[in-house]
């Protein structure tokens, strides 16, 4: 069991790193909101990270699927979906020229999308737990099966 | 390199402009502003699509064929359907209309009149004289054909005492108790008038400013208008006064006859008259009561309202606050600011400013140009805002109060003056920034990130066959030739060119050559600058090499065959040669792109996608690259101007892009032939070149505490939430926006607005033009829409619906012009309808008489009209990137065109001196008399209409041997006859009016078809025209829709 407690693990540095990249967009598109950036800037920033967010999340996605983990397969699909789509329109991409018309709308999104993973993180961290104390449990009663006999 | 070369390698040691700066040129300013909230979500939500139109009535008296042989003004709408009326005669057919003046004031009602008059009813003055919509049952109306004469206007003031009663008689629903609505903002007139009184620079409006200019033809129309004197006793008749919609009231079936017309209007049902008295309101109505069950709508259609008079400036502003910026610089939508959030949510129409900063001033004034030498520009500390004429000192002298902000400041010392005795400083009429509304302050140092860079143009020209076939490559290198002496700051001006095929062709013009050299770049995947410098000169030292660069060019690709274009290639290679200095980059396209990065495809020719969700993705460029190129170059200061010739599908809407985002402009030739459109060419881009350019500019515009400057609209790039980054500026362009209020309640009298635009001159001089004006707050609707401009709301009625076109369907946008109009009067409406029975009458305030109209107008515009036959898409973006850009006098000229008649003015022998007076014609095929000839002129073209029965010798005379031939090739030349002469000095003056465009001519004979569909018939706005409503129905279908949930 302690291949599980390890592919949590993996599950719970994913999350982590989803976060991070959107806190920092968050922390871009507030920067050139208030002035301290300018748009070229700040949506250059962006934009260097959405591909690799999106990567990072169709992995994490797949990594579900493959190890059979349906619940929260199912509950990172609808986001998988969405950035696919938002994809192939090619409007996964700040546009720096209208930045600033859709500069809250764009905010909003990301700060939705961070709470999804906030919560998603508890999830992690709750299942990280129970796959680390039943792999120890396991290892106790493997202990403890070899002193019964 | 040159001089300029030097000047820029130090570019890095020029200090930076401290952080708050308000102009955060390139560099983050650390002075925060707010954000600003969605744009399109908060507008979008606003609209509401309406149903498709429903099936009109049919009006038998628009018709749409020639009329032939009837006068304009004969041309009557005779009301024919009133079956149920036994007692009336058949109309004779020079019958009028008995809806006499269907929009008239609403006159002070002389209730001390007579004494006969019993007063305890009184009707709502000023519904007079039409067709009742509910008969009365008394079949033994004698509604004979009265023809009206002019009667003396007895009473001279147009306002109304409106009756504050609700009457009885509203058949109509309209009928609402007095309190149940409006008692808070309109109710008992009585608080309206303290309001008014708090406004004491409000100029009491003269009767003849307020009433409305009757149709020219229509003479007894005329009487109608203002107050309703007694008639002569012979012509009067009782039923004058019969009330639209009434079940006839007791009196009226005494003997009328001795009661004065006046008298009648009074005898409806009312209080009791003591209160109305000098009580005053003014708005304006159209009757559009129709009897029932008759197919006729009984609205007029020549009694509708109509700019003829072109675009009315407003001026109370200015009588208000003498000291406000000129309103070609600056307009409000309304100059009246309301002082609530709810107020801002009950007006419906847009709140915002036109502003268009460097409008040339009016006649005989200039921007004062004021210089602060040691201490730098006088400005608030807090909100950056410039010392302007509403600052007020104190402390004798020794403190200024912003006005925006309301911080007090230090005055330095060497500005200090003593305040005389009512607290104005001694030397105000020494300082223009202290007294005029507009300056132009020198700007020190420490607003530049860079030394001033010069004026700098490029060109990147399209070499290809069809450039060459077309006669634009030779035009177009005579054109700039002969401006070469007029570029904008000799002797600092740099230019430079690139020419493209398939290949880029660089082109070295070092001073100590005698022939430029040409170098070809043909790898378009890895574009590189085969020079250093030497692509970009200094015009005074090359000029040798330069002119005989121009010379050469048309005969240098003469035998050229090559149909490609490495647009985007080459695009890139002009932003590299460019990037260091900025400037002007000025396209000259030819042909779709179609090699290298920045190709784009054929489209449009897809009739399904029309009326689809993908419809507008036509409107928007296709390749990212073109928006990121207009970012590329809006960042490194250079302005994009697109020229565009092709005949085939271009993809303006993608070259557009480039002009839309770095404060450029689109310039569309379609089907360009030199023969035909070389003048056109020559002018605009001569006028293009040579008109004073403001270069790396930036602009903001201020307000006061408690409202922001929500979204903004033109061609340009924000920088940040409030800063548009304006790489060149001329005085053609004009930009809007919106507003919105931060708080709740507004606690100010005034709001200030200040525009302040930071550019380098093209002497190299770093300039900040700063416009300020100032705004009432009010508390009353009412009064924000007696200060309503139409030509602002229009202006921005006009950007946002283009702007919606990028994302929904046309139609959409349309319909979202038409519910924001119907809201807008519906909430008129609604301030008045308790007030007066209004039943079958449409009511509007004076100050937007003309806004359905101009919404009418804008329907049909070439950006927004029809669907996929209606407008070329090429056409349809290119008008869009223009409208975008216009300013409103512009605009409300393309918008509604001048159609004059010219044949009698040029068959009069007249003396050289007689000046041709223009008199505009409705915009209807009924002004079109088939013995005359008319010039139609909407600021980008005329087109002159000769009347199928046009006396020969005019068109002789006018057109030589031509006569006879195929309009589509004859071009108008002065010849030597009188007439010719005159009709070109016509057409000389209307093109000196604004010389940003040149209106080339358009002959077009009378139903010579489909020459005269497409130039003019389409573009007559008051007609029906494929689909399209006309005017009348227009107005009822707005009508309709007011009335409906009022």
């Amino acid at each position: 069991m302690v291949w599980e407690a390890i592919l949590w693990v993996i599950f719970f540095l994913m999350t982590m790193g989803l976060i991070a990249l959107n806190l920092y967009q968050i922390v871009c598109l507030s920067d050139l909101e208030a002035d301290y950036l300018n748009p070229y800037e700040s949506s250059a920033r962006i934009n260097a990270v959405i591909v690799p967010e999106f990567v990072l999340h169709g992995v994490f996605c797949a990594l579900f699927l493959l190890t059979g983990h349906w619940f929260m397969f199912l509950l990172t699909l609808p986001i998988a979906c969405y950035n696919t789509i938002l994809f192939m329109k090619r409007q996964h991409l700040i546009d720096v020229t209208e930045v600033f018309r859709f500069l809250s709308a764009e905010k909003k999104y990301r700060i939705i999308k961070l709470a999804f993973y906030l919560l998603l993180f508890v999830l992690v961290i709750f299942r990280l737990v129970l796959a680390v104390i039943s792999s120890m449990v396991d290892e106790d009663d493997d202990w403890h099966e070899s002193g019964w006999y | 390199m040159n001089t300029m070369g030097t000047e820029n390698s130090n570019r890095a040691n020029v200090p930076q402009r401290p952080a708050a700066s308000p102009f955060a040129a390139a560099s983050q300013s650390t002075a925060s502003f707010l954000s600003s909230g969605p744009v399109i979500g908060s507008e979008a939500s606003a609209f509401r699509p309406t149903p498709p139109t429903a099936p009109q009535i049919t009006r038998p008296f628009l018709s749409s064929g020639p009329v032939v042989g009837s006068e304009a003004s004969g041309f009557r709408s005779a009301q024919t359907g009133r079956p149920n009326d036994p007692s009336i005669p058949p109309p004779p057919s020079s019958y009028v209309p008995p809806p006499t003046g269907p929009f008239q004031h609403f006159p002070t009602p002389q209730f001390s009149s007579t004494a006969q008059v019993p007063p305890p009813r009184i009707s709502p003055p000023g519904q007079p004289v039409f067709y009742p919509p509910i008969k009365p049952p008394a079949a033994h109306v004698p509604s004979q054909p009265v023809s009206l004469h002019p009667q003396p206007p007895q009473i001279p003031s147009v306002r109304m005492g409106s009756p504050p009663q609700s009457i009885n008689h509203v058949p109509s629903g309209m009928n609402v108790p007095p309190s149940s609505l409006d008692s808070s903002f309109s109710g008992p007139r009585p608080t309206l008038q303290p309001l008014q009184s708090a406004f004491p620079g409000y100029p009491s409006r003269p009767s003849n400013a307020v009433t409305q200019p009757p149709p020219v033809q229509s003479a007894p129309f005329v009487s109608h208008q203002g107050g309703y004197g007694p008639p002569p006793p012979t012509t009067s008749t009782p039923f004058f006064a019969h009330q639209g919609g009434y079940v006839p009231p007791p009196p009226v079936t005494a003997p009328l006859g001795a009661y004065s017309r006046d008298q009648m209007q009074h005898q409806g049902s009312g209080p009791p008259m003591g209160a109305v008295q000098g009580l005053t309101e003014d708005f304006s109505s159209l009757s559009l009561a129709s009897v029932p069950g008759s197919l006729d709508p009984g609205l007029d259609s020549k009694a509708l309202p109509r700019p003829l008079d072109g675009d009315v400036e407003p001026n109370s502003y200015a009588e208000m606050y003498p000291m406000n910026c000129n309103s070609r610089y600056l307009r409000l939508t309304t100059s009246a600011i309301p002082s609530s959030q709810s107020l801002v949510s009950r007006w419906h129409l847009p709140l915002g400013a036109v502003v268009c900063p460097l409008a040339e001033p009016p006649d005989g004034e200039e921007v004062a140009i004021v210089n602060f030498t040691q201490n730098g520009i006088i400005r608030c500390r807090r909100c950056r805002t410039y010392v302007n004429p509403y600052v007020t000192f104190t402390d004798g002298g020794r403190k200024w109060r912003c006005n925006i902000c309301a911080l007090l400041n230090d005055v330095p010392g060497d500005y200090f003056a003593h305040l005389d005795a009512s607290g104005r400083r001694i030397d105000l009429n020494e300082r223009p920034e202290l007294s005029k509304g507009s300056v132009e302050f020198i700007a020190p140092a420490e607003y530049m990130v860079r030394p001033p860079m010069p004026p700098l143009y490029f060109f990147l020209i399209d070499v290809s066959l069809s450039a060459v076939r077309s006669g634009m490559l030779e035009v177009m290198a005579q054109t700039i030739k002969s401006c070469l002496d007029r570029l904008p700051g000799f002797p600092r001006t740099q230019i430079g060119f690139i020419t493209f095929d398939s290949t880029i062709h660089f082109y070295n013009m070092k001073s100590s050559l005698t022939q430029p050299q040409m170098m070809v770049v043909s790898d378009l995947d890895d574009i590189f600058v085969p020079l250093p410098d030497d692509l970009l000169v200094n015009l005074s030292e090359s000029r040798s090499v330069v002119d005989a660069f121009l010379e050469s060019l048309p005969s240098m690709f003469q035998d050229n065959v090559n149909v490609e274009s490495a647009f985007g290639p080459a695009l890139k290679a002009a932003f590299m040669v460019m990037s260091r200095l900025g400037g002007k980059l000025l396209i000259f396209q030819n042909t779709l792109p179609s090699l290298g990065v920045g190709r784009l495809r054929l489209r449009g020719d897809d009739l399904r996608v029309y009326g689809t969700d993908k419809e507008h993705a036509l409107r928007i460029p296709e390749d990212p690259f073109y928006k990121q190129m207009a970012a590329d170059c809006t960042k490194c200061q250079i302005a994009v101007n697109v020229y565009a010739f092709s005949d085939k599908y271009t993809d303006i809407a993608s070259l557009g892009t480039l002009s839309k985002y770095t404060g450029g402009q689109v310039y569309y030739y379609p089907s360009f032939h030199s023969a035909i459109h070389q003048e056109k060419l020559r002018h605009e881009l001569a006028r293009d070149l040579t008109r004073e350019t403001a270069w790396e500019a930036v602009m903001r515009i201020r307000c006061g505490k408690g409202v922001r400057f929500t979204s903004y609209h033109g061609n340009f790039m924000l920088r940040s939430t409030d800063l548009l980054a304006l790489p060149a500026v001329d005085c053609d362009k004009a930009y809007a926006m919106q507003m919105g209020l931060e708080e709740t309640l507004l606690t100010t009298q005034t709001v200030y607005f200040q525009v302040a635009l930071l550019y380098t001159s093209s002497s190299g001089e770093r300039r900040i033009r700063v416009h300020t004006a100032a705004a009432p707050v009010v508390a009353d609707l009412g009064e924000m829409y007696r200060q309503a401009d139409t030509g602002a709301i229009t202006s921005l009625f006009c950007r946002l619906a283009i702007e919606k076109t990028l994302s929904y369907k046309l139609e959409e946008a349309r319909n979202s012009i038409q519910q924001r109009i119907v809201k807008g009067l519906r909430e008129y409406r609604n301030l008045y309808a308790v007030q007066h029975r209004l039943g079958g009458r449409m009511i509007y305030p004076e100050s937007l008489k003309f806004l359905p109209l101009y919404g009418l107008a804008l329907c049909k515009s070439i950006p927004l009209r029809g669907g996929y036959a209606d407008a070329q898409l090429d056409e349809r973006c290119a008008a869009g990137y223009t409208m975008m850009t216009l300013p409103v006098k512009s605009l409300l000229k393309l918008l509604y065109p001048n159609l004059v008649r010219v044949d009698e003015y040029l068959v009069k022998v007249s003396s050289q001196a007689d000046e041709f007076k223009i008199s505009r014609l409705p915009l209807t095929v009924e002004s079109l008399d088939s013995r005359g000839l008319y010039i139609f002129d909407d600021g980008f073209r005329f087109v002159i209409w000769f009347g199928r029965m046009l006396s020969p010798d005019i068109a002789m005379n006018l057109l030589g041997e031509d006569f006879a031939t195929d309009f589509s090739r004859v071009n108008l030349c002065e010849r030597d006859t009188e007439m010719s002469r005159k009709l070109m000095r016509i057409l000389k003056k209307s093109r000196e009016e604004d010389p940003a465009y040149y209106q080339l001519c358009h002959l077009v004979r009378h139903s010579e078809q489909p020459r005269e569909g497409f130039f003019l018939l389409t573009n007559l706005v008051e007609d029906q025209v494929g689909g399209m409503n006309g005017y009348v129905d227009w107005i009822m279908q707005i009508h309709r829709q007011v009335q409906q949930n009022a």
